[in-house]
């Protein structure tokens, strides 16, 4: 006889796995199948997070990368009324840039105008940029449609006027009919209260930044715009890029610190207002939800894909429990435990899911890499990108593999399956030894 | 003190609007090291009173005693540590567990049991060898004959070291060949290993190898005879 203390479920639990093992391949073609059907749920979720993860990546690739960079500094009165004179001074520039270290700035001021050819005239945005800080930034200036980006001097006109080069949205371009080398005349109101005018050409036609500027923006070099404006004291906006994403927080801690620092120092106008920090999250609020939005809805489209799946897992269990009850019957009466008997249902369950999770993160992770690091391809289709939700997008669709999705894809079909083994492994824990041996 | 006393079992079950009486008033004292043959025609109660001995049935009434333990009173935690420690259990058919070899099936009890493996495995294999089947330990049961299987059934039910082995119907689905070198393999052990057996059966060359005969019919002890065939 042996002592009946040592019935604790350590010492039988390897035995339950292999059983448990086993029991999975004594019916190849079932598990199989129940496999294949876990796994396709889960390399649809895990293609359905990284189409998700990747257009958000996108987004925020958009939004950072292209025109708006991580953060902005304006002051108060140029976001409350877009103020003109709500400038901050020149030398702020450089003594930002060198006070805060891991971080690039560009200058950027606005204006409103009209523009004219000798066919049409329409309202546009104005936008200057430093040609050889803003590529530090953003990459708005590689966005090029068609001819060559230049915002230099171009050559004077017949009435030997100077001329800068401008560069225009597709859509405003499409709709003034104009092409690299047409000459544009833009009219506004200079900051000294005359009419600012200028003749420009056409140096390029930029692809759509965002539906706004493809609409009405011209893009210019902050020299043009000062000639224009008659404004030099300053600069409307500073877009600021941040080396290591990741420590974007810490970066604007500094900013602020500094921006304080400096107003101290140098303290600006009362009309103006104060000095604003905005990350990109601030600045594209309809983004920062979506990204916060994406993973309840990630985990509903999971939930809901995995549940269907296994559906299948089920099905299979409750046919396995019920072919096996003569078999538990004796394992019963041979002194198996009921909850080890439970336990060892519980294990097939698991190690089902864990093979099929096995299989469809390797079959998902490798459908994905096909695709490449663009992902899929829709210039075929859409040429231009496309625009979603006020951003356009390159006409292409990032796939991202994220392994934190892809390891909760996992987790969550592995909980859902043993939830699912539950109503079969209570079965077996209910039987009737006598009963189902008779 | 007998190994086992029964004191006025009855079972009664229902079968739709009807009342059964599988057992009816049985009295029954069974010593340590005795071969009980349970004979009797088909719906005697014989299957109705090993479940009962074994803990897997209750008794409407009365009480079965292992060793002074009533086993009616047992908690289902406890009863599957009795049945675990106190019982040996050989079946009519599919007694193993198929996806397993007939080594880990007879190692299985005693992991259950809570053994090391190197022991589990060495008893395993002893046993094996005493059934006569150290060939086949790694095969199977779907590559086993039918009296092997029942073999590899009484290497487990007696590796585990029970008080009692209880057999339903054993040899049932045995030719006669079989069935014969079957229990004479159970008799034989019964007194190598000083372990009681009580097995049913309605075969009747089969209860001619018991010491000890109780005849069933209608849920009530018609006879029990001892044939003096100690060996």
């Amino acid at each position: 006889m042996h002592t009946r203390s040592q019935t604790h479920t350590s010492r039988q639990l390897p035995m339950l796995f292999f059983i448990a093992w086993r029991n999975i391949w004594r019916n190849p073609i079932r598990s199989v199948l129940t496999i294949s059907a876990l796994a396709s749920g889960l390399i649809m979720v895990v293609f359905y997070s990284a189409m998700m993860e990747g257009m958000l990546r996108q987004m925020v690739y958009q939004a950072t990368a292209i025109s708006t960079g991580h953060i902005q500094i304006h002051r108060q009165a140029y976001i409350d009324d877009q103020d003109m004179y709500a400038t901050f001074p020149w030398p702020w520039l450089d003594a930002i840039e060198r006070d805060v270290p891991g971080i690039n700035v560009a200058p950027r001021l606005y204006a409103s105008g009209l523009a004219s050819t000798t066919e049409s005239s329409t309202g546009v945005m104005l936008k200057a940029v430093d040609p050889k800080r803003e590529p530090t930034v953003t990459k708005m200036l590689t966005q090029v449609r068609s001819g060559t980006l230049n915002l230099g001097l171009a050559s004077d006109s017949a009435e030997g006027l100077p001329r800068f080069y401008v560069v225009v949205g597709a859509q405003l371009a499409k709709n003034m009919h104009l092409i690299p080398g047409s000459e544009l005349i833009l009219v506004t109101q200079a900051a000294d209260g005359s009419v600012g005018n200028g003749l420009f050409v056409v140096s390029a036609i930029l692809k759509p930044l965002s539906p706004n500027f493809d609409r009405m923006g011209v893009l210019m070099s902050i020299l043009a715009y000062q000639q224009l404006m008659v404004l030099d004291g300053g600069f409307h906006e500073l877009a600021i890029h941040v080396e290591d994403a990741e420590h974007m927080q810490a970066a604007e801690a500094l900013l602020v610190h500094n921006i304080d620092k400096r107003n101290q120092a140098q303290p600006l106008d009362d009309l103006g207002g104060k000095a604003v920090l905005r990350n990109w999250r601030t600045l594209s609020p309809m983004i920062s939800d979506m990204l916060e939005m994406s993973k309840t809805i990630n985990f509903i489209v999971g939930f809901i894909v995995i549940c269907l799946a296994s559906m299948g897992m089920l099905n299979t269990m409750l046919m396995a429990v019920h072919e096996r009850s003569h078999e538990f019957g004796i394992l019963i009466a041979i002194g198996m435990k009921r909850r080890w008997l439970l336990l060892m249902v519980m294990l097939e369950s698991l190690l089902l899911a864990l093979v099929s999770a096995l299989v469809g993160v390797i079959i998902g992770i490798s459908g994905i890499s096909a695709f490449g690091e663009r992902g899929i391809d829709l210039s075929g289709t859409m040429p231009d990108g496309y625009d979603w939700g006020g951003l356009v997008f390159e006409p292409y669709m990032q796939l991202y593999i994220d392994p934190i999705n892809i390891l909760s894809a996992c987790v969550l079909m592995v909980v859902i399956t043993l939830l699912a083994a539950v109503i079969p492994a209570w079965r077996t824990v209910r039987l009737d030894p006598a009963e189902v041996m008779r | 003190m007998a190994l086992l006393t029964l004191e006025d079992i009855t079972k009664t079950y229902k079968q739709g609007e009807l009342l059964v009486h599988a057992l009816q008033g049985i009295h029954l004292n069974v010593e340590e090291g005795e071969f009980v043959a349970l004979v009797g025609p088909s719906g005697s109660g014989k299957t109705t009173l090993l479940n009962i001995i074994g803990g897997l049935d209750t008794p409407s009434a009365g009480t079965a005693q292992l060793q002074g333990t009533d086993i009616a009173k047992l908690k289902e935690v406890e009863r599957s540590d009795f049945r675990l420690f106190e019982l040996g259990f050989v079946f009519q058919a599919y007694n193993l567990v198929p996806v397993l070899s007939a080594l880990e099936n007879v190692e299985l009890v005693m992991v259950l049991q809570g053994l090391s493996a190197a022991e589990s495995r060495q008893r395993a294999e002893h046993y094996l060898q005493l059934v006569g089947l150290e060939k086949e330990q790694q095969r199977r049961p779907s590559a086993l004959s039918g009296g092997q299987q029942q073999r590899v059934a009484v290497a487990r039910a007696l590796a585990a070291g029970p008080r009692l082995v209880l057999a339903d119907e054993p040899t049932a689905n045995l030719d006669s060949e079989n069935a014969g070198a079957l229990l004479d393999l159970m008799h034989q052990l019964s007194h190598e290993e000083k372990t009681t057996f009580i097995f049913s059966t309605h075969d009747e060359r089969v209860m001619a190898r018991a010491e000890r005969i109780i005849t069933l019919q209608d849920g009530k002890i018609i006879s029990d005879v001892r044939t003096n065939k100690h060996d």
